[in-house]
């Protein structure tokens, strides 16, 4: 397991931002283009552009080959929230050969048109915010990998009640090996004490 | 029972407990302690001569002490595995056993507990649950009134393997009972004891209700209820095939039994709601159902297994609706009641489910973990500085990932077992540890851009990942509008949030502040919650003091499903904002950055955060020229 650095080695940067329609959901309460617009001012912006759907196969394929055509090595997308698509677009820049973790989302959809429906300058405002924000934070990013540990391929279930024996006969059936620790003197738990038992009413053990 | 002590990959130990478990998911290490059975169990066969010469008696827990076993005893005859066990606290040590075993020679009386180690990828933990014991409750007689029973006391008096063989006796004049009450939730759903419901003894009062009658159609019984409820699948045709045999149903909980000394019988008084009647009802026994509680060890596993409990005691899952089976602790999965009260089929269920969560780390020979980890900078821990570890992020860290080994070895967090919580970040004094991917450095950058213009319109919201970001997310599903002066700031638990951010926050001109994250017993940390809420508090004291106009720094919990108070709340910020004249906030703005910069002197020199602030210079004034371009 290597300790990874929390900074960054000072690498030109070369960021990227793209701003989703979403369709209308986000269009049709601002302009993406004037959020481009904005995004290009930004400093270590190389390239920016609106797109219908970011997530869909074609706008991920448009980021794909921008970060080789531009050489991006940070990669913006100013669309929905971070618990729909970053595993989306974490995944799509790594395919390119970015590291998934300098990719970066501001969430102008939940966060932004939908909840500011009736104030598009408020909105607009705010869209060109959270995307600032997005492209501060990348420049800060460093690359980081998952952590890898190994694993002992051995299971311990600790009761044996009904639920435990259960658990371990599982384990043991997908070819887990199980140690089932049971502090009595027999295995069964409650169910070994009761009688017929709901609802088959059969004998409980 | 049999197809696990028999399966070839299925290793039983029985009378074992755990003593101690170390590492982390995939590599956890458990100190078991076997106990001295003083039985060589290979050399038991099961034939049971030492416990017919044993002249011991004393009274069997596993018959809820209704018969005797003998010192040299198994618990029922038909235990896994079949071997005695001898039990030292009762034996008078006269040996006869060991002659009866004779040859077989399994009887040891030199044997002592055994410590053993295991190393295994995965743990589930099914300890189960214990039964209320209701002579606390004085109005119901139980332990002074013999014919006042328990549930469980019912169950082995009605088995035939039990202590009766399964005849139905009265304990005061062994006659078999013509009239019984049994009484539900005894213990359960009543605030004085547990305000929860036990989850099954609705449907065993209905079990034992048809056994009987099945046995013996003249039986007249009565189940007492608050609310009959048999909610899964078959269950209420059970319900209805009870009051088909002739079941008598009593709403309302009753208030006290009464005996006649004479003839044991007992008197029921309780009030029948649906008929609006007070009723005194004799009968020959009552069963008491009493509640499912946690085990009374429940909170020393708790601390041995490293894993929380909810409020109730129960162990308490990663999320009651979306992890329902995995415990906060990567690697460790619940089945059963442990979790909470669990009928059989659910039970069995969640095994099941259980052996899938946790064979999905073990089916590999590695396990990958997120990054997003804290990282230590030695050189600025106490350790290094001053010689003394002081050891505050090791105490705050839910997962106790942070070792202390001595005071002069900076604190080193085991990243395997880091959750990416932030609490030891925020916490260290020293600003010697960060977090991976939520730095200072990176949040510091973010608060610039939002507060860049116009920053005392501006409402900066701190939320957390997992709720208070989530129910932002719902406020916009459900459109419900609010402030477009909302600027949000994610990070993984209220725990990062730095008494640093929200004074940086107020130095660099924000109108208000929001501190948000989830409900204490919603933390996805376990109690990182309670961490940001004492930090969220002591600087609520510290801005009263500071004399901040009501309202600008406002604390919150807010849950994935609150999108309307996530709204709400942001309306009532910006109400706030409204309400003073924009000249009177910018003095006030102006008149406290003083005593923001204050209490800010040691964050230039976190690590990453002088960088920040020279690349936010360029990146404000970049912005401030796009917004006037446009
Ligand atoms: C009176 C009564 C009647 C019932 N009738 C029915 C019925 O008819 N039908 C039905 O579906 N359900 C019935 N139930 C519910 C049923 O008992 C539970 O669903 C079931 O027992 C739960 O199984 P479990 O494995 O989770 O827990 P348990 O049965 O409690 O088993 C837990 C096991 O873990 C062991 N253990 C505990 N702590 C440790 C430790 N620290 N180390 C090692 N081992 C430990 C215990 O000794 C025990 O063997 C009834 C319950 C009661 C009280
Ligand atoms: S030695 Fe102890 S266990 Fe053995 S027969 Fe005597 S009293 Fe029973
Ligand atoms: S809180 Fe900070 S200074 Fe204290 S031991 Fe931990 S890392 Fe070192
Ligand atoms: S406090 Fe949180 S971030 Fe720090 S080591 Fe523990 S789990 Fe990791």
């Amino acid at each position: 397991m290597s300790q990874q650095q929390p900074e960054n080695n000072n690498e030109e940067l070369r960021v990227g931002v793209y701003v989703c329609h979403c369709g209308t959901n986000i269009a049709g309460v601002i302009d993406p283009k004037e959020v481009v617009e904005f995004a290009k001012g930004l400093p270590d912006v190389v390239h920016a552009t609106d797109t219908l759907y970011a997530c869909a196969d074609s706008g991920q394929k448009q980021i794909k080959e921008d970060i080789k055509k531009h050489k991006l090595n940070r990669v913006i997308v100013s669309a929905c929230s971070v618990r729909m698509h970053e595993a989306t677009f974490r995944g799509a820049v790594s395919e390119a050969g970015i590291n998934p973790f300098l990719m970066e989302m501001a969430n102008i959809r939940e966060q932004c048109t939908w909840a500011h429906g009736h104030d598009r300058e408020g909105a607009l405002e705010k869209a060109k915010d959270l995307t600032a924000s997005a492209v501060a934070k990348s420049r800060f990013l460093t690359s980081l990998d998952m952590i890898e540990v190994p694993v002992t391929q051995k299971a311990m279930v600790i009761g044996a009640g009904v639920a435990g024996i259960s658990a371990a006969l599982d384990l043991a059936d997908q070819g887990i090996q199980t140690i089932l620790v049971e502090k009595e003197p027999t295995i069964g738990g409650v169910m070994a004490q009761l009688n017929k038992t709901f609802p088959t009413m059969d004998c409980s053990i | 029972m049999v197809d696990a002590a028999r399966h070839p990959r299925i290793d039983v130990r029985t009378f074992t407990e755990v003593e101690k478990v170390e590492g982390f998911v995939g590599n956890f290490k458990v100190t078991l302690r076997e106990k001295a059975k003083y039985v060589i169990a290979d050399r038991c066969n099961g034939c049971g001569d030492c416990a017919r010469v044993c002249p011991i008696e004393v009274p069997n827990y596993f018959d809820m002490n209704l018969a005797p076993r003998k010192a040299a005893y198994v618990p029922m005859s038909q235990s896994v595995p079949l071997v005695y066990n001898i039990d030292l606290d009762a034996c008078i040590h006269c040996y006869k056993c060991v002659d009866a075993c004779g040859a077989l020679e399994a009887i040891d009386f030199s044997q002592e507990d055994k410590l053993v180690e295991e190393d295994i990828g995965a743990m589930i933990v099914a300890t189960g649950f214990s039964h209320f014991d209701p002579s606390v409750m004085e109005e119901y007689g139980y332990s002074r009134y013999p014919n006042v029973i328990t549930s469980m006391e019912m169950e082995r008096l009605n088995n035939s393997a039990g202590p009766t063989a399964g005849n139905l006796i009265r304990p005061s004049d062994n006659k078999n009972p013509q009239k019984l009450a049994f009484i539900n939730c005894v213990g359960s759903r009543d605030k004085r004891y547990n305000p929860s419901c036990s989850n099954f003894c609705c449907m065993y009062s209905i079990k034992n209700a048809i056994l009987l009658k099945q046995m013996n159609p003249n039986v007249d019984i009565t189940i007492y209820y608050i609310d009959i409820r048999t909610p899964s699948k078959g269950y209420e045709e059970f319900y209805d095939r009870a009051r088909e045999m002739g079941i008598h149903f009593s709403q309302g909980r009753p208030s006290l039994i009464t005996e006649d000394p004479e003839t044991h019988n007992l008197f029921v008084h309780s009030e029948d709601v649906t008929l609006g009647k007070v009723m005194e009802k004799e009968y020959d026994m009552v069963m008491l159902n009493q509640a499912a509680v946690p085990q009374p060890d429940q909170n020393h596993m708790s601390s041995v297994l490293n894993v929380a409990q909810s409020p109730g005691g129960w162990f308490m899952e990663y999320h009651p609706k979306l992890r329902p089976i995995d415990s906060p602790t990567d690697g460790v999965f619940f089945a059963g009641a442990c979790q909470g009260p669990k009928d059989i089929p659910s039970s069995v269920a969640q095994g099941s489910a259980a052996s899938s969560r946790a064979s999905r780390i073990l089916q590999s020979d590695h396990w990958e973990i997120e990054p997003t980890v804290a990282v230590v900078f030695p050189e600025r821990c106490s350790a290094t500085t001053r010689g003394r570890a002081c050891g505050i992020c090791a105490k705050a860290c839910p997962y106790g990932a942070i070792n202390i080994f001595s005071p002069e070895i900076p604190a080193e967090v085991v990243t395997a077992k880091c959750h990416g919580c932030g609490a030891c970040v925020a916490e260290c004094p020293e600003d010697a540890i960060t977090q991976l991917h939520f730095t200072d450095a990176q949040i510091l950058a973010q608060m610039r851009a939002v507060l860049a213009d116009k920053p005392e319109e501006k409402i900066l919201a701190f939320r957390c990942h997992w709720c208070s970001y989530g129910g932002a997310d719902l406020a916009g599903t459900s459109h419900f509008e609010y402030t477009a002066n909302e600027r949000g700031l994610r990070v993984m638990c209220s725990a990062r949030m730095d008494t640093d951010f929200i004074y940086e926050a107020y130095r660099l001109g924000a109108g208000a502040v929001l501190y948000s994250g989830c409900h204490p017993q919603d933390c996805h940390y376990i109690t990182g919650q309670l961490i940001g809420a004492k930090r969220a508090s002591r600087l609520e004291k510290i801005f009263e003091r500071m004399k901040m106009t009501d309202g600008r720094f406002r604390v919150e919990w807010i849950s994935a499903a609150e999108g309307d108070k996530y709204a709400r709340v942001l309306n009532e910020m910006q109400a706030v904002l409204d309400d003073i004249p924009m000249d009177d906030l910018k003095a006030e703005i102006e008149q406290l950055k003083p005593e923001m910069s204050k209490r800010l002197k040691k964050f230039p020199g976190v690590p990453g955060v002088q960088e920040a602030m020279d690349y936010s210079d360029i990146l404000v004034d970049a912005i401030t020229k796009q917004k006037e371009a446009a």
